[in-house]
């Protein structure tokens, strides 16, 4: 055993050539020069070849590192020298060709490592993953099953099949294969695929439970959090939703999903300094979301600050010119501005992009009332009360409008369609009644001389004022104005993540 | 919840503040003792290590550098700044450890370096032994195939034939490299040539290390005998003993490991932590013959290190993961890069031990739990990493770049390190000011305008628009009356014309796409013809009879165009598609010619 260290001077063949290794052919420096191992009689030395997987080790500690060009190197000379037969090097290079985005190449590597080494579960699952990648689900699931008779209770192969039932839409079997990859191993991603399954299925309350039990198995994810936090905004719990998206920010300061949603949460119980700081860390990141600018320039808007908020709002527009919010913002912030050629423009735009809210068009037709277009800001309120017909505040407006404009018997009619709706909104009381709503038809009541039964008449502690004769126009439509902004400003501002699925949740809130 | 929100932001604005001298004193807890950017070095943590290998009290820094990759592999001391000592290495080396081998005064460790199949013990920086992985099984069949060979039983084309059917078997790994070799012979001449040379040799088949600890045998003393610990490809972990080595245990794991990590005592009890290339940390106890699944990673591990009771794992995804020995996950931390190498911090003096992260952009971040509470910066990638006691220093860090530079920082006596996290608090941005678009005086002039003038704005604007659909109408009906439209309106003849100008002049070719786009209704006897000033241009081709033309195949006219002027003005052509008989056109393009760019540079 005790053999001393053979100085390098003695070198053996190079065998990378591999068609003739002969004993004799020493060149200059071998490339890989293997120690000889026992001393041999002379005249029977045969060189030892060295070991097709003598580098593995090497290859993979630059894969892990992600030094793919040294790697790719690697394995390029190891392939020639085994003529493609070293299983590991084939399976890092197409590792590394997928990172590439070369998918099919990677699956025929892949192939060929299963055919090298077949009872090896790893090379059927990558095989499966480019199938996957591929879109061929269904060859994807067939490979699986093949893997999982090598692998036995492996959390991967029932993760993935799962996934691509899922785009099969055979979510029954999708779910069963996700809860019992959770079972062999709770890995986020498997409970993250669940409860977008649920989600497909519109079943909101297993989305959540789901990302809880994600969130006790991995309680600092703040991806979970931020999710979960949207989920319970969805569901109206708000209180839960700022806890989760607080714990999320503390894990994560910087994630931006959860800073626009908690942010926009802020921004509606009016803390609109708080929501810009956090905004801040967000407009550094993501310097390019609409939904961000849209938020600040409707902070901005909160504080007074119009024309920061126009600059922020155009800003929001033009990174996202068919964004009907934007453009419902950018009215609504005009029409305080008192610009109302701007804002019907604005306004006009937000319905081409969105022609079934009512609100827009109550909107628009506040602004042809001060563009003075009696004749399209009559048919713009007709349609707002037609589309919508749970917002009292469009009866209250048209009704203003009419009793403007002399018919008194119209007016006192679209005011009891407001009495009533807004009794109803009143009942359901789910966000505070604004002052100015009150005012106003305190006012507008006695003026009709109808509506002797006012719902808010005990709550209201002024109570009707004093000043019983018509009120001044001027002043009227001032409060008409505000009204709205109050009123209506509320449901887009809100608007927590830039594209996509966040937005999509969102918008049944707004409904 | 307002209140609450403002109250965290006051505290985080304050702690960033009480923490951004920190921050920026961070890399000045090191004293930066040496800078050789280039030492070419090409090494990994794992093959650096501190020893006192010649026992006279300072530690030297041995490194097992992988030269170039394929040539000038060596083993280097360094004393203090220099390099002391040089020794070849064979192959390229997988780890370097140093260990006390027996109690022979005066005490000296000797370096053990892995490569390949061998374990190379150094002693005094002298080759001492070498030691040899056993060889695996071979297949049976296969020995009794080569035995019959090597009797001339069979010749080698049935060898052939018999070791192919057995590699197609496929059981893993049964063949051994010299089959594998022999399949991969074209010819029989060479195939006769290597049975020749290799047939009297014993067959065997070899695996090859992939990583080296060492764990001390019977007492806990940083002088006490320790074993070697190596993993191989074959996916078997061996420990082997420092005077005989000989393997006192052999453990498997189900994949080939990457990272070890030791701790115990050999001969009372001892964990291995291994990670492997599947991806999954595995645990081994004394006693145990295969490694028990700790945790299954979603990405490889990069490094994995023990810290107390917990793994601390960096993985690819750009994350640092601790589990505890039993598997739960305890926390994760998102990193700003890749991770490159990581090691332990063991600050004896103030009696904690850290993880040092080395990043991709060149950071290196240590992490006392999930807590960062320093940063180190450097100009270029760091691959390896090692904190220990050099010469006579105690808090030495060596750092080796990925330019082959190599770094040696010292911890400075009075350095402290905080408690907790440095970079938690609100992050930078959030002291940024938002870039809020500045608008200009004209902007509020306008507002000013609007709100003044609106209500006749907004009529003037309705007014125009009104003129501007008008005149649309209007100008649509006349070209639909004069057939002057690209595309034909008339249902009996449905065509599409389009045309192109290419060349820079002054002699053009101008090309007239003709597209039939009825469903199945041919069009015959139609003619393409050109209006144009004669003076300004001359056409090849005034008039192209077009043939019967196809439902949906698309049909090309070409004709060279003149301009005949030298003024550098250009005009429009009229291409015309008509019938034969008729007195209106059924479709018109309008062609803007181009400014003949001869005639300009002339």
């Amino acid at each position: 055993m005790s053999v001393q260290v053979q100085d390098v001077t003695q070198h053996e063949p190079p065998d990378s050539q591999g068609a003739s290794a002969l004993p004799e052919k020493v060149a200059s420096p071998a490339e890989d020069p293997s120690p000889k191992p026992q001393p041999k009689p002379r005249s029977k030395k045969a060189p030892e070849i060295p070991i097709f997987e003598r580098q593995n080790w090497l290859i993979h500690l630059h894969y892990i590192r992600k030094e793919y060009s040294t790697c790719k190197a690697l394995i390029k000379e190891r392939l020639s020298e085994s003529s493609g037969m070293c299983e590991y090097a084939l399976y890092v290079q197409a590792l590394i060709l997928r990172q590439e985005g070369r998918i099919q190449e990677s699956l025929e590597c892949f192939q060929t490592c299963a055919l090298i080494n077949a009872q090896n579960p790893n090379n059927l699952k990558q095989v499966a993953r480019s199938l996957f990648l591929l879109g061929r689900h269904k060859a994807a699931i067939d490979v699986y099953s093949e893997a999982a008779k090598l692998s036995e209770r492996d959390w991967e192969i029932s993760h993935n099949q799962g996934v691509c039932y899922m785009y099969l839409k055979d979510y029954l079997k999708a779910k069963e294969c996700l809860k019992q990859a959770i079972q062999f191993n709770k890995h986020d991603l498997s409970y993250v695929m669940l409860a977008k399954i649920y989600l497909i299925e519109d079943d909101l309350h297993m989305a959540i439970d789901v990302y809880k039990r994600a969130i006790e198995s991995s309680p600092e994810n703040p991806e979970l959090l931020t999710t979960l936090g949207l989920l319970y905004l969805q569901v109206g719990q708000n209180q839960r939703a700022f806890e989760h998206l607080g714990n999320a920010l503390t894990y994560d300061p910087c994630n931006v999903k959860a800073i626009l949603a908690a942010g926009s949460m802020m921004q509606f119980h009016g803390d609109f300094d708080v929501a810009l700081t956090k905004y801040r860390i967000a407009a550094s990141s993501v310097p390019e979301s609409a939904s961000l600018w849209n938020n600040i320039g409707m902070c901005f808007f909160g504080k007074k600050k119009l024309v920061a908020a126009i600059s922020c709002l155009k800003r929001a527009a033009y990174l996202a010119p068919f964004d009907w919010k934007v453009m419902y913002n950018l009215g609504l912030v005009h029409l305080t501005m008192s610009q109302y050629a701007s804002a019907f423009h604005f306004l006009s735009a937000a319905i081409n992009l969105k022609p079934k809210m009512g609100q827009l068009y109550m909107l628009l037709a506040v602004a042809l009332t001060h563009l003075e277009d009696i004749e399209n800001a009559r048919k713009s309120y007709e349609q707002a009360a037609s589309l919508d017909t749970k917002e009292a505040t469009i009866n209250l407006n048209f009704c203003i409008f009419l009793y403007n404009h002399g018919e008194r018997k119209a007016a006192a009619k679209q005011f009891s369609l407001f009495e009533q709706k807004f009794k109803k909104m009143k009942d359901s009381a789910t966000q505070e009644v604004d002052p100015e709503i009150l005012e106003a038809a305190n006012k507008l009541g006695p003026a009709l001389q109808v509506g002797e039964s006012l719902v808010w008449k005990s709550e209201s502690s002024t109570g009707p004022s004093s000043d019983t004769s018509t009120p001044k126009t001027s002043s009227q439509e001032d409060s008409d104005i505000t009204k709205q902004m109050a009123a209506a400003p509320l449901p887009p501002d809100h608007d927590p993540a830039g594209k996509g699925k966040a937005k999509g949740d969102k918008e049944p809130l707004l409904g | 919840m307002a209140t609450e929100a403002e109250q965290n932001k006051m505290n985080d604005s304050l702690a960033s503040d009480g923490n951004r001298g920190n921050s920026q004193g961070g890399s000045s807890k090191w004293l930066s003792a040496h800078f050789d950017p280039v030492a070419s070095l090409y090494t990994f943590s794992s093959c650096m290590t501190f020893s006192d290998i010649t026992g006279d009290g300072e530690n030297r820094l041995v490194i097992a550098d992988l030269g170039t990759g394929a040539h000038n592999m060596k083993l280097k001391i360094y004393k203090g700044t220099s390099l002391v000592n040089e020794n070849t290495i064979i192959d390229l080396p997988t780890g370097v450890a140093t260990f006390y081998m027996d109690t022979i005064e005066p005490r000296v460790p000797a370096v053990a370096v892995a490569s390949g199949p061998y374990l190379y013990v150094y002693k005094n920086l002298r080759p001492y032994f070498k030691f040899t992985l056993p060889p695996l099984e071979v297949n049976p069949v296969e020995q009794d195939l080569w035995n019959q060979a090597r009797d001339d039983k069979i010749d080698v084309t049935v060898l052939r034939e018999m070791l192919d059917s057995i590699r197609r078997e496929g059981t893993e790994g049964a063949l051994t490299v010299r089959s594998l070799r022999f399949l991969m012979l074209p010819d029989r001449d060479q195939m006769e040539m290597f049975a020749q040379s290799y047939k009297h040799t014993p067959l065997k088949r070899q695996t090859v290390i992939t990583c080296l600890a060492t764990l001390k045998k019977s007492s806990a003393e940083d002088d006490a005998i320790s074993c070697l610990v190596v993993g191989t490809e074959c996916k078997e972990i061996y420990v082997l003993d420092p005077e005989a080595f000989t393997i006192q245990a052999r453990m498997s794991v189900p994949s080939v490991p990457v990272f070890l990590r030791v701790t115990g005592l050999f001969d009372v009890e001892y964990r291995l932590v291994v990670s492997c290339r599947n991806g999954n940390i595995y645990t081994l106890k004394k006693g145990m013959k295969t490694g028990k699944l700790c945790v299954e990673l979603t990405s490889q591990p990069v490094g994995v290190e023990r810290i107390g009771k917990n793994i601390i794992a960096g993985c690819m995804d750009q994350t640092l993961q601790c589990y505890t020995i039993k598997g739960k996950k305890l926390w994760t931390v998102y990193l700003s890069d890749n991770i490159i190498t990581m090691s332990v911090m063991d600050h004896k003096q103030k009696g904690f031990k850290a993880v040092m992260v080395a990043l991709d952009n060149g950071d290196v971040q240590i992490y006392r739990d999930k807590y960062l509470i320093d940063t180190i910066k450097t100009d270029s990638a760091i691959t390896g990493i090692q904190y220990g006691r050099f010469g006579r220093e105690d808090c030495s860090l060596v750092l080796t770049t990925r330019k082959g530079g190599l770094l040696i920082k010292i911890l400075k006596r009075n350095a402290v390190f905080e408690e907790k996290d440095f970079a938690r608090g609100p992050p930078a941005a959030q002291n940024q000011r938002l870039n809020v678009p500045k608008k200009t005086k004209v902007f509020v002039d306008q507002t000013m305008r609007e709100r003044e003038n609106g209500v006749a704005m907004h009529r003037m604007f309705q007014h125009d628009l009104y003129r501007l659909r008008l005149n649309t109408a209007r100008e649509y009906v006349k070209v639909l009356n004069s057939s002057m439209n690209p595309v034909s309106t008339n249902l009996a003849e449905p065509l599409k014309l389009s045309a192109q100008v290419q060349g820079i002049g002054p002699t053009f070719k101008m090309t007239v796409n003709l597209q039939n786009t009825s469903l199945s209704v041919p069009i015959m006897n139609t003619l393409i013809s050109f209006l144009y000033d004669e003076k300004l241009y001359s056409l090849q081709k005034t008039m192209i009879p077009v043939p019967l033309l196809v439902p949906g195949l698309n049909y090309k006219f070409e004709t060279l165009v003149e301009c005949v002027n030298d003024k550098g003005i250009s005009d429009v052509i009229k291409a015309f598609v008509v019938k034969e008989g008729a007195t209106s056109p059924i479709i018109t393009a309008v062609i803007n010619m181009p400014v003949s760019e001869t005639v300009v540079v002339a």
